[in-house]
């Protein structure tokens, strides 16, 4: 045993899927340890907030220390900042319309191509074939600009309780920093919201947390009756066995796919939680572990320690059992794996499709993947929500089939390259 | 014929099993704004009447049973007054012209590359088993994801959703053919790139354990070619992976199905969807149906296939 | 002097392993064979037999490879040659191979009928099926073999038919030489017989002209072969008359071999029974001097100092031991 269990460390495959898998198991672990915002808390007022870090910007201005820096490019880079590609274009637009050659123009240097616009813009200036709408989108343009380029700053003002002026309080100058650690309201969302306004992040590591449970439980229930019922089929034939092959057939013919919709979707809304999905999941895919154990068995009870136990008048659970068993373990072990994965890919297919496990208590994989669809995450470009999903069920499904291949290579000398 | 009977029996009984009355959300829905109770009870009772909700299950059954028959799958609820068959017959061919080509296109390929990397070994095997293991894992929807965000979304090469352009109307012009094939592209590549990497995988395996054979040695020591004895050792490595076709088409459908509802595709796959968003079970009853009378055709088509290409069966049966 | 058919100079060829290590399985072997004799190869597994078999027949696949020592095959140099001549011109037509055990080695999905017109089509990509048929069906019958067999798949034949039938296509196209690997290993004992007329009679009818028997079973070789070759950890130790080798072996493996064996000739029969211990020496690290050295009862100091050449004796006789004829006659007589 310990002999088998140092070749399994040593197959190059297995490690890898193993690591894998593990630190996927250690980050779920793990991460609700420190972060304990409940995953399906809604924290965003709006749909699909980018990645990033999320800075209070009220505890920023009214931060007791603020710093003085003097960044050379400090300037230039607010400049950059406010004014888009699109804008640019139109600046440049205006300019060569007024006269000014095009290359001349340099776009990409904000300050130059600010200060020329400042020396010749007129507001009223009108060229043929330009509408009252264009021009009116430039004069708007140049007021929008025509902050930038001072060199003050921004007066924090309150309205008085009383009177209802404004009082000045403070004031912020361009060159006053915060320091982000002192600021006292800050989040980092490194996955952004979704489109209900939930931490993706939180939300996955607790999402494959009940995917991987789903799979667990799945995946041990397949394994289970497979192996139950390819070791009475394969050893006690006759009529067992048939009556057995018969119900497998069945289940072969109709894809378990087709079954999971109807069973789910029988369910019902509500009775569906995550633990009945994978009970459901898990009596519906144990055809082919019964089918491959039952072909093992059978090649295993006419060998010899099984006649010589049945001679020595074992029962016939105690020959299935030390005579049988052992050999049929190390292939159990592996189907496991490969049931495990595959009910995971069952959950997320089924909860796309909307049979999964209720909305409102816990997130699956397919859960995060079924909303991000409906609310057409992937075409509006909002990667966050649906593309490290994706990932997560890749890693899963690929870590553990690596495992599998390798105890493969363990088990089967004659797949080793 | 009894698995046919009793997929039947499943896919009548277990839909409605669910709790609630469908009824009453139609009912619910035709009724809006009226106010009289009495009005609303009578129109309730009418539409019961209608879809039979109020006769005993086994009575539902065998008028079930004759309206299959006859092609009557009875009315589809959240698309009332559209009958069931009628919304079917929009998708089937949908699906099945989408699907059953990928698949096969898919094999195809996946086998050919997994019987080279076997052949050539080195550097040919080393880059295609990782990509194929990572393929296999990644699923249907996944890689429909995938493709439509880098092809649709960012390149914009191909549309992102529909069988075919919004603005048309299904018809024999060529304008509109076009649409359909470009519209086609992405669901049919997501199908087969998956298919690819399940199948190039066991076909790697299945030849490298011919090409160990004894008979490849022997066939050698007399003095056969190479080219022939590869030849023999891809049709021998074939026959398992065309009897694994069979064995796993009814997963491949299930993924392909999903597929299907990224892209919105017309297919069965967003029937059911919307079908399961509106709590419509004949609809998903014949649709489930309808996906095992398919899954049953292939496997049927494929036995067939393989007692043809099988020359020990061929043999066997002229004896 | 009858023409020699196979001579073997000097081969060596080697395993290399994953971690690069040499295991010379066939360690500087020479024989000859002449037209209308059988040389049988006698020996432990894993002493180099099967290899010294893939080896002739020019089976340089990794992990084997070729080191040193020439082929000759009916006075052509097989040795250097191109694959490709070598395919066409000599493995099937003057040299050919029965393996080990039949069962695997017909393709499973081909009628034997056609595995014989792709063996023929190999070398004479003219011969048309009709003369094919007609010439398997004369071979066949010639050979006791049943027609319908032609037209049947591998699976439908029994082990010991199966085997006769592979015999039967290995030497269609009438080989010079014949290497037989533990034909009869695999069967039972009348299929055996079977298997031994049948070779025998590929000898009498001129089909092949010369055989080379390889067994672990040492009473077969007394009734088959002419010659015996003895083998032990890659080396020839003896080379003798197949009645020299079986009642009078010289070397201390040949004869501690014959002592393990029942016989029931007589002359060996009231021999006692002994067994040789030990097991036979990793070749990755072959141990200098003697091969047998660790397992001889007769061994002595001088036995591991150097390495040892093969001793020869009158007639084609040859041993692979330090000590004289005479001094180990005189040991054996002693036991």
């Amino acid at each position: 045993m310990r002999n088998t269990l140092r070749q399994v460390f040593r197959s190059g495959k297995f490690v890898v899927g193993f690591s894998i898998f593990m630190a996927m198991l250690l980050l779920v672990m793990i991460y609700p340890l420190f972060f304990k915002a409940p995953p399906l808390e809604i924290i965003g007022e709006g749909t699909f907030f980018p990645p990033g870090i999320y800075v209070s910007t009220l505890d920023a201005v009214n931060s007791e220390t603020t710093y003085t820096l003097h960044l050379d490019d400090a300037a230039a880079k607010r400049l950059a900042s406010r004014l888009s590609d699109e804008e640019r274009l139109d600046l440049q637009e205006w300019l060569v319309l007024s006269g000014i050659p095009e290359e001349e123009i340099d776009i990409s240097n904000t300050e130059e191509l600010l200060s020329l616009w400042k020396s010749n813009y007129e507001p009223n200036q009108r060229f043929p074939g330009m509408t009252n709408a264009r021009m009116r989108y430039f004069q708007r343009l140049d007021t929008s600009l025509s902050g930038l380029l001072s060199n003050e700053g921004v007066t924090i003002s309150i309205s008085n309780a009383e009177t209802g002026d404004l009082e000045e309080v403070g004031s912020v100058s361009p060159s006053d920093y915060v320091n982000v650690k002192r600021v006292a309201n800050v989040r980092v969302l490194p996955l952004g919201t979704d489109n209900f306004g939930r931490d993706v992040l939180t939300e996955l590591v607790k999402a494959i947390q009940v995917s991987l449970q789903i799979g667990l439980v799945a995946g041990v229930i397949a394994t289970f009756i497979g192996l139950i019922f390819g070791l009475v089929s394969g050893y006690i034939g006759g009529s067992t066995d048939d009556s057995i092959m018969f119900v497998t057939n069945l289940f072969t013919v109709i894809p378990s796919f087709v079954l999971l919709i109807l069973i789910s979707f029988s369910i019902g809304q509500e009775k569906r939680g995550a633990f009945t999905i994978a009970a459901v999941i898990g009596l519906t895919s144990w055809v082919w572990t019964a089918r491959a154990v039952r072909a093992q068995v059978i090649s295993l009870r006419n060998r010899d320690h099984v006649n010589l136990s049945k001679l020595s008048g074992h029962s016939i659970v105690h020959i299935i059992l030390t005579d049988i068993l052992p050999y049929v373990a190390s292939y159990v072990i592996m189907a496991l794996i490969l049931q495990i994965s595959s009910a995971i890919l069952m959950e997320a297919n089924l909860s796309i499709l909307g049979l999964g496990p209720r909305t409102t208590e816990v997130p699956t994989l397919g859960l995060m993947m079924n909303w991000a669809m409906i609310y057409q995450a992937h075409i509006l470009g909002k990667w966050w929500a649906y593309f490290p999903v994706i990932v997560s069920i890749a890693l899963i499904s690929f870590s553990l089939n690596l495992m599998n291949t390798g105890l493969d290579q363990v088990f089967n000398p004659t797949l080793r390259d | 014929m009894v698995t046919t009977i009793f997929a039947f029996i499943l896919n009548f009984i277990l839909p409605r099993l669910m709790p609630g009355d469908p009824v009453a959300a139609i009912v619910a829905r035709y009724a809006q704004g009226m106010s009289n109770a009495t009005g609303v009870q009578a129109i309730y009772e009418q539409y019961t009447e209608l879809f039979g909700t109020n006769k005993p299950m086994i009575e539902q059954f065998f008028i079930y049973v004759r309206n299959v028959f006859r092609g009557d799958f009875g009315f589809s609820f959240s698309q009332y007054p559209r009958t069931v068959a009628d919304v079917l017959q929009s998708s089937v061919w949908w699906t099945v012209c989408l699907q059953f080509p990928a698949i096969i296109v898919g094999w195809i390929i996946g086998n050919t590359l997994g019987a080279l990397a076997a052949y050539l070994k080195k550097g040919f095997d080393k880059l295609l088993m990782p990509v194929s293991i990572f393929l296999s894992c990644l699923p249907a929807f996944g890689m429909a994801v995938v493709l439509l965000v880098i092809f649709a979304v960012n390149r914009e090469w191909f549309p992102t959703s529909g069988g075919y352009g919004f603005d048309m109307v299904p018809n024999l012009s060529w304008k509109f053919l076009w649409s359909v094939i470009v519209h086609y592209q992405l669901p049919f590549w997501s199908i087969v790139l998956i298919a690819i990497g399940g199948q190039a995988i066991g076909m790697r395996s299945m030849a490298i354990y011919e090409l160990n054979a004894d008979y490849v040695k022997y066939s050698r020591f007399l003095g056969i070619r190479d080219r022939k004895i590869v030849g023999y050792v891809f049709r021998n490595a074939m026959l398992p992976q065309i009897t694994g076709l069979a064995l796993s088409i009814g997963t491949m459908v299930g993924g392909a199905l999903v597929a299907e509802i990224i892209f919105s595709y017309p297919g069965l796959g967003s029937t059911i969807l919307t079908a399961v968003m509106g709590g419509d079970y004949p609809l998903i009853s014949a649709t489930t149906l309808i996906v095992t009378i398919m899954v049953l055709l292939a496997n049927f088509a494929i036995e067939i296939v393989y007692g043809l290409i099988d020359p020990r069966i061929k043999a066997a049966q002229a004896d | 002097m009858s023409k020699v058919m196979l001579e073997v100079n000097n081969l060596t060829t080697k395993y290399v392993t994953r971690f690069h290590e040499n295991i010379y399985a066939v360690d500087h072997v020479s024989l000859k064979v002449e037209e209308g004799k059988s040389v049988g190869i006698a020996g432990e597994s894993g002493c180099g037999k099967s290899t010294l078999a893939l080896s002739l027949m020019g089976y340089y696949f990794p992990p084997l490879h070729y080191t040193s020592g020439e082929i000759i095959i009916d006075g052509q140099n097989i040795s250097g040659m191109d694959p490709d001549k070598v395919r066409k011109s000599i493995l099937g037509t003057e040299i050919a191979y029965i393996p080990q055990s039949a069962m695997n080695a017909l393709n499973p999905t081909r009628k034997i009928i056609h595995f014989i017109q792709d063996v023929i089509r190999a070398h004479d990509p003219k011969a048309t099926k009709e003369e094919i048929y007609e010439m398997a069906k004369e071979r066949f019958d010639l050979l006791g073999l049943p027609e319908k067999v032609l037209n049947q798949f591998p699976v439908e034949l029994s082990g010991g038919m199966k085997q006769r039938t592979v015999i039967a296509i290995s030497v269609i196209l009438c080989p010079k030489i014949l290497i037989a690997d533990e034909p009869s290993s695999a069967l039972d004992v009348t299929s055996q017989k079977m298997v031994i007329k049948m070779l025998l009679d590929l000898m009498d009818h001129g089909i092949i002209k010369s055989m080379i028997f390889i067994t672990h079973e040492l009473p077969l070789l007394y009734n088959v072969t002419d010659d015996i070759m003895v083998m032990y950890a890659g080396q020839i130790v003896e080379k003798a008359t197949a009645k020299e080798a079986v009642f009078d072996p010289i070397h201390p493996y040949s004869k501690g071999l014959m002592g393990s064996i029942i016989v029931p000739e007589s002359g060996v029969r009231d021999a006692k029974l002994t067994a040789i211990p030990g097991v036979p020496p990793n070749l990755k690290n072959p141990p200098e001097g003697c091969h047998f050295a660790e397992r001889c009862k007769y061994v002595q100091p001088q036995c591991t100092a150097q390495s040892i050449e093969l001793r020869h004796l009158e007639g084609d006789r040859s041993y692979r031991c330090i000590f004289s004829e005479e001094h180990l006659r005189e040991v054996y007589k002693n036991d």
